[in-house]
Formats: structure tokens, C-alpha cells, sequence
């Protein structure tokens, strides 16, 4: 069993559970093994009554239940650096030692993910034998048939003994499907035990329910129930194993992936959120040690959740966008309490390989927010970190596993269009300036300035433009505020005419926020639905109350103003579930022959 | 420009920059790092801390490119240090010891000295003349204005108590003036009186001013000798 924990609503889930594990004690026939998280057993140990307690350590000693053992946060431990492996492990071990007096056995994760090198760590942290799933062993010894009982699995010395989960068993009697005997039938031939992994449901009021069922499902069926620790120690070995990975599950990977890894790969998103974790861990172990060492990890454990790693809708994974908001939180309380522990103040410029992609990117920091700044990519900010609310502006989601960007500049052609027409082109990121830029980093007496100088290329329709575009993004010390300049030259002897825009993603607002924009200072009335296209602004503020974050851009000139919502897939396949706002910036700028022309914006975010 | 080739960090603090170099750096990356060191210390900027501690290098050109640096720092009358804690560097730049200012951390050199502490909190010395860093300078002239101002309360209060207290003698003297003039004044007043044996002259009076007769007198006397 897996406890299917949100870190929401811990206490009601804590009460129940207490519930339904005294209905599972009560029975006396149905003998199982349970995983809870930290925060999970936290709870319970707040809500639990001392009698409550001693029944549950009573049934550890008698055998009829037995606690497995795993990462503090439940974290998919290839992920991340061996040190924070280690911690997450012995944190939960140490928990349930003192909470409930046992000591597991078993190593539990609930995505079921494995990689090789983790035989090395469980076997330090005193593991006898790891949970995975069925389809990896599977593909481990080359079979398609049914595969029950234990394997060994030896990797740089350190040994642990595998046992295959039965998705297809799990299934069936979690669906409470008929046929669950004869799928049983398979696996438990020669003796050996099946294991059936049931999640426990998220919603406290279907807990109870859930162990009522499932010891009705055992004494109605006469069902013979074991821990896992008791099955593994009964059975002898059924072989070894030499190589084993597992893609894990409930992970919103398709069935073709073969490892965790690709959900870095698939989605920008949790690619940005672990890679944020990684720099904030390297950054921290070069500067830190001692008691500050072990503070700053402990901020960093609850970034290791699974739900920050999911690609799945409804507060599950990263497609909600509260989700995805709770992750940015996480992080930069990490990085405020980095800052704190030591003593940062200025702005700081790093040229490195953030999104370890083999490229660089520059990445700009000051006590009030930071920046990721992709000058391969048409100069765009890949994030824009405000932490006085804890908030990455840059935070929608693209449907098309494309990241988001904010001042992705584009020129559009000379057209007339509608702002649902402007919409679309703005969504399919069409005449994008986007070439690679250089980079020079200026520091000056006011701040830091970042200046990207390059030629771009713009084609539209068999004609075609070539431009030499100087953006220079200053940035300040102490505040979270910048300004960006364009300078564009036209260097080609051809009249160009366009409309030059930049565009921005942003990750403000949510469900039924309306009429929060204001242009100007007037409320424009944005239902968050329809386009909005504003002639002429000079001013824009978008006011997420919730999130106690206020985005402004002031123009130097008079500007064309496109609000746009950006809707997402939902788990029903419609598209409508709100993961941002597009701002769209634009001037009319025909380009005469080695013209130049000049836009400045300045930006600020503040809590109110 | 190639900036791509190495992985490169700056910390501005104001009159602290600290510029971090990682990875392994050699004749490929020469250029980069150069033109980087180049354009980073241009800026403002007291302090220059260049950390080595996580790059490696493997051409000896780098020794001659942070002499360069190190020259072009000194002529915006800055200094360099380098930061780093390993052997391997310790023996790259073991030729130039005594030219580069080499410390582990940054907060080793803080604690290097009181002149350097002095020093970091904004004071520099030139030839001809001394420089302050803005908060330094702040700091020297609320000092400077806070002492000129307690020296004036302090001359202010002691003036006005010295007045003060020539008022209170000059109005003790002219009362003296005037009680001498009363007392002349009575003195003149009495004296024919006192002539005609009506008043008493209390003046005269001691201890046996009160004796009017000469049995008295020796009455006195005789007592006075037993007594004794």
C-alpha cells in the first residue's frame, strides 16, 4: 500500500486513516505492510491517541503489520545527489523508529522508480529488499510471463533483494474485477506469494471506506494475507538479476518511456523545477557546512516530492498550476534561507550550464528576485523569480511541451489581424526573433547590465529582412525591478514593415480572477476568456492578490496592448484549464532603409 | 565572442566583486577567460576577489593573463586577490607568490589585518591623498559632525553658567553696596543717641561687652580665674 498524500487537508486524511487502519487491525485475518511519508506519520503522531498507538505497535510485533521503509518526502531518489538520498532515508527511518518503534525492512517509493546505483544507497541505509515494479524485472530477465517471489540484484558490492509488484493483479482487485483470482493463480504457483499494491485514496472521506473494503475483499474471499518483509523471508531466491530500470508509475509517462529521466526530457517545466533544485544544492554545498549544511538541506527535502515530478493534471502533478506555483514557493524559500545563511547582498551573474543541456545560460540574482536568462534564445527570460511573494512569473504551460518564455521578441508582418488571429500566431510563436545573441555583461555604477547584440534574420512570405538588434537588460542590486531596451537597425536595403512586439508568459492569475489588469490605471475589464487588444497604453499591471504579486511594465512610448489567456488541457482532454495570461507588447515600426528604431520597458514586481 | 567556453560567476557587492571561475580552463579557453576578466573588472569595484578554488588549469598561460589583470586592476587603483585552497593552484602560482595576494576565502583576507580591515570598510590610501568609499565617508562625517556639535553644547552650557554666575555675584555686590549704605545710613541715624546714653552700642558688645560697672568687672575676672 502507498499513501497518495498532497500535503493538503493532513490532519482529516491523518483522522481517517487512524480509522480505517483500527478497521484493518480489528479484523485479525488481513496481515499487510503500509508506507507513510514524513509528513504523513508527522500527522498521525499530532492527531493519534497513546491507545491508538500501541495497537498499531502491537500488530508490528505480532506480525500482522509491518512498515516499509523510504524517503522522508516519498522522492524518486535517482533524481537527485546521493548526500540528500541519504537523508531523505535515514529522516523516515528515524521517524518511524521513534514514532512507532520499527524498524523497516522493506524500501518503498511510491512512483515504484529504480536506476542502478541505488542497491549502493539502500544497502547503506540497511535495506533488505526493494519494491519495483513487475514490467522492469520483466525486462530485466527477458520474459513476458508472470514474475512473483524475489531476485537478487548486486551492483558495485552492495546486494538487495528485488520484489516484483503485480500491476496487472494490483489493478484488478483495486477495480474490484472477478477475474483477480485467476490473474492470482499465475503468480502464485510453486508456493511464492503475489504482491498487489493498493493506494490509499487522497480524499479523507474514501479512506475508511477503502480498508472496509479491503478487509471485506480478504474475509469474504479467504484470502491468505502476508506482510512482504514475511513473504521475502519464507521464499527462497527465484534468481538474479543484472541490470534493472524502472520508469516508475503514475508519473503521466506514456508506457514506451523507460526511465524517470524523460519526464526531464518531455516537460520544461519539471526540467526548470529540478534543475533550480540542483543549482540551489551545488550553490549550497560550496559555500555551506556544519549545522548551516544540514539547515539548508532540510529546506530543500520537500523540493524532492513527487508531485513536483508529475506530469498529470488536478493538483496530482505539475500541469495544475498550483502545483506548480507550490514548487516555486518551495524553492525560493530554499534560496532566501541560502541568502540568509550566507549573508548574499548585490546582484549576482551566473554564465553556466543551468538547464544542463550543454548550454549556457546566464542566470542573474539580487535578494529580491532572479532571472534565467536565455541569450541563445532570442535573449528571453526563462524565469523571472519574484521572492518576496515566491512566485515565478514565467510559469504557464504550453500544451505542446514547449517552455515559456517572457520578452520573447517577435516582428510580426504588416497584416491586419484580430486579436483572436494575433492570438493564434502569438501561441504557434511565429516570426520569432530569436537567433542566438552575444552577451556582454556591464557593470556600472546603477546596476548590472546584460547587453545582447546580434543580427536577425525575419522572413515573411518570400521577403526577407536582416536586423541588427542591441537589447540591454539592466538589472538592480537591491529591488525587483529592470528595464529592457531595444535598439533595431535595419540593415537591409529594403523597406521592412512590421509590428515588433515581445512576448511574455506569465504564470499570474487564476480561475475567476476577472477585471485584475489594469492599463493606464483603468481596469480594463478582462473576463480572462476573450483577447483583449489595448491601442494605446502606456502602462500595464496584472494584480494577482492571491498571490500577493504585482506585475508592472511602463512603455516609454504610446503601445498596442494584447491580453490573452492561456488555457491547457484538463484530464477530460478539453482545453480549458487556465495556466496563464500572454502579454503581447507591440509598436508599429516600418523600417526604412538603415533605420533604426528604439523601445524601452521597464519592469517592476512588488508584493502590492 | 565565445563566452560560452567556460562557466563564470560574478558577486557585486559594491566594493566587493567577486568573479568564481570553474572547470577545467586551457588554451581553448584562454581567450574566453580574457576577454571575460577583461570586461568584469572594468567596473566599479575596490575589491576584486578572483576565485580559483573550482578551476583547473593546464597551460601556464594563465599565470601571464593574471598578471595582466592583475595590472590592469592596479591602475584603477583596486586591488586583486585570488581565493583558492588547493595545492595544486597553490604550486600553479608558486613563481608569483609575492606578487598576487592569494587567501583561502574572502573571509580570510577580511581577517587578514587591521590595515586591510580598515581598508575594506573604505579607506585607501594614495600618495598624495587619502580616498573614502561613500559609506566610509557617511560614517567619518556623522562622526566629525556629531563631536563639533556636542564641543558647541558643551561651550554653549559652560558660557551660559559663567554668566549666570557673574549675574549672581553682580547683584551680590551691589546688595552688599547698598547694605553698607543702610548701615552707614543707621549708624548716622543713631549717633546722637547713642551719644545721650540712649542706645545701647550693641556693637561693642563680647563676651564681657555686657559689663557696665567695674564690680561687675571683677566679679568676672574672679570667676573666670577659678573656672580656669
Amino acid at each position: 500500500m502507498s499513501p497518495s498524500t498532497s500535503f493538503e487537508n493532513l490532519e482529516a486524511i491523518a483522522r481517517n486513516l487512524l480509522e480505517g487502519l483500527n478497521v484493518l487491525l480489528d479484523s485479525e485475518q488481513v496481515k499487510c505492510s503500509i508506507f507513510l511519508d514524513g509528513p504523513m506519520i508527522e500527522a498521525l503522531y499530532n492527531v493519534a491517541k497513546p491507545l491508538m498507538f500501541g495497537k498499531i505497535q502491537n500488530a508490528i510485533r505480532n506480525g500482522a503489520l509491518e512498515f516499509l521503509g523510504g524517503g522522508y518526502y516519498d522522492p524518486m531518489l535517482p533524481l537527485f545527489p546521493e548526500d540528500l538520498q541519504m537523508m531523505q532515508l535515514e529522516l523516515h527511518r528515524d521517524y518511524l523508529k521513534k514514532v512507532l518503534g520499527a524498524e523497516p525492512q522493506g524500501y518503498f517509493n511510491s512512483s515504484l522508480v529504480w536506476e542502478p546505483g541505488m542497491a549502493d544507497v539502500l544497502e547503506r541505509s540497511s535495506f533488505d529488499y526493494a519494491l519495483v515494479t513487475e514490467a522492469a524485472v520483466q525486462d530485466a530477465l527477458g520474459r513476458s510471463t508472470p514474475v512473483s517471489g524475489w531476485f537478487t540484484l548486486e551492483d558495485r558490492g552492495a546486494l538487495i533483494r528485488i520484489v516484483p509488484v503485480s500491476e496487472v493483479l494490483s489493478k484488478a482487485i483495486a477495480e474490484d474485477n472477478l477475474s483477480w483470482r485467476s490473474i492470482a493463480e499465475a503468480y502464485c504457483r510453486d508456493g511464492k506469494s503475489a504482491i498487489a499494491l493498493l493506494d490509499i485514496p487522497s480524499e479523507p472521506s474514501e479512506i475508511v471506506d477503502f480498508f472496509g473494503r479491503f478487509v471485506d475483499f480478504v474475509e469474504t474471499n479467504e484470502v491468505q494475507t502476508r506482510t512482504v518483509g514475511f513473504a521475502v523471508d519464507q521464499l527462497e531466491t527465484c534468481g538474479s538479476i543484472s541490470f534493472l530500470v524502472s520508469a516508475g508509475r503514475r508519473l503521466g509517462l506514456p508506457s514506451t518511456a523507460r526511465t524517470c529521466r524523460e519526464l526531464l526530457i518531455r516537460r520544461p517545466e519539471i526540467n526548470l523545477h529540478h534543475k533550480t533544485f540542483l543549482n540551489l544544492y551545488r550553490r549550497g554545498r560550496c559555500v555551506l557546512s556544519g549545522k548551516k549544511w544540514l539547515e539548508f538541506c532540510r529546506s530543500l527535502l520537500p523540493v524532492m516530492s513527487p508531485l513536483y515530478f508529475r506530469d498529470m493534471f488536478n493538483r496530482s502533478g505539475m500541469r495544475s498550476m498550483m502545483v506548480r506555483k507550490r514548487s516555486n514557493r518551495l524553492l525560493l524559500a530554499a534560496s532566501q534561507l541560502l541568502d540568509d545563511l550566507t549573508g548574499f547582498s548585490g546582484l549576482r551573474v551566473d554564465v553556466c550550464d543551468f538547464l544542463l543541456r550543454g548550454k549556457k545560460i546566464l542566470f542573474c540574482e539580487n535578494p529580491e528576485s532572479s532571472y534565467l536568462l536565455d541569450y541563445r534564445f532570442g535573449g528571453a527570460l526563462r524565469a523571472l523569480n519574484y521572492k518576496g511573494a515566491k512566485i515565478n512569473l514565467v510559469n504557464s504551460w504550453r500544451d505542446d511541451g514547449e517552455p515559456s518564455f517572457a520578452f520573447l521578441d517577435c516582428l510580426l508582418p504588416n497584416v491586419d489581424f484580430t486579436p483572436v488571429k494575433l492570438e493564434q500566431m502569438l501561441y504557434d510563436r511565429k516570426h520569432l526573433l530569436a537567433d542566438p545573441y552575444d552577451y556582454r555583461i556591464l557593470r556600472t555604477d546603477s546596476g548590472t547590465e546584460i547587453m545582447l547584440d546580434e543580427e536577425q534574420g525575419f522572413a515573411n512570405e518570400g521577403r526577407k529582412a536582416l536586423f541588427r538588434i542591441k537589447k540591454l537588460f539592466t538589472f538592480l542590486g537591491d529591488a525587483a525591478k529592470f528595464t529592457v531596451s531595444y535598439a533595431i537597425d535595419n540593415l537591409a536595403y529594403v523597406n521592412t514593415k512590421g509590428y515588433f512586439g515581445t512576448i511574455l508568459e506569465l504564470g499570474l492569475l487564476s480561475r475567476g480572477d476577472v477585471n485584475k489588469v489594469l492599463i493606464d490605471g483603468k481596469n480594463v475589464k478582462w473576463n480572462m476568456v476573450e483577447p483583449l487588444l489595448y491601442p494605446d497604453g502606456k502602462s500595464l499591471e496584472i494584480r494577482d492578490e492571491k498571490d500577493s504579486c504585482v506585475f508592472r511594465m511602463a512603455f516609454d512610448r504610446t503601445t498596442s496592448i494584447f491580453v490573452g489567456a492561456i488555457f491547457g488541457a484538463t484530464s477530460s482532454a478539453a482545453p480549458q484549464a487556465f495556466q496563464g495570461i500572454r502579454v503581447f507588447p507591440f509598436w508599429n515600426a516600418p523600417f526604412n532603409v538603415l533605420d533604426r528604431k528604439t523601445f524601452k520597458i521597464s519592469v517592476s514586481v512588488t508584493k502590492r | 565572442m565565445r563566452a560560452d567556453l567556460i562557466d563564470i560567476q560574478v558577486e557585486d557587492r559594491g566594493e566587493e566583486v567577486e568573479i568564481s571561475l570553474y572547470g577545467v580552463l586551457g588554451e581553448y579557453q584562454l581567450s574566453a577567460v580574457r576577454e571575460k576578466l577583461e570586461m568584469l573588472v572594468r567596473g566599479p569595484g575596490v575589491f576584486f576577489f578572483v576565485n580559483l578554488q573550482n578551476a583547473r588549469f593546464t597551460t601556464d598561460d594563465y599565470r601571464g593573463l593574471f598578471l595582466e589583470i592583475l595590472n590592469l586592476v592596479k591602475q584603477q587603483k583596486a586591488t586583486l586577490i585570488l581565493i583558492f585552497d588547493s595545492e595544486e593552484l597553490h604550486a600553479y602560482f608558486e613563481r608569483y607568490r609575492n606578487i598576487f595576494e592569494i587567501y583561502r576565502s574572502r573571509e580570510e583576507y577580511r581577517k587578514s589585518g587591521l590595515s586591510k580591515q580598515v581598508h575594506l570598510v573604505g579607506l585607501h590610501y594614495e600618495k598624495r591623498s587619502i580616498s573614502l568609499s561613500p559609506g566610509f565617508a557617511v560614517f567619518v562625517a556623522l562622526f566629525l559632525i556629531g563631536w563639533a556639535v556636542t564641543l558647541f553644547v558643551i561651550v554653549v552650557g559652560q558660557g551660559r553658567e559663567i554668566s549666570d554666575k557673574q549675574a549672581q555675584i553682580t547683584v551680590l555686590e551691589s546688595q552688599k553696596a547698598r547694605y553698607i549704605r543702610e548701615i552707614d545710613r543707621l549708624e548716622s541715624a543713631i549717633g546722637p543717641m547713642r551719644k545721650l546714653g540712649v542706645v545701647q552700642d550693641t556693637t561693642l558688645l563680647s563676651s564681657f561687652g555686657a559689663i557696665q560697672d567695674w564690680v561687675s568687672y571683677l566679679e568676672y575676672l574672679e570667676k573666670n580665674r577659678r573656672e580656669k
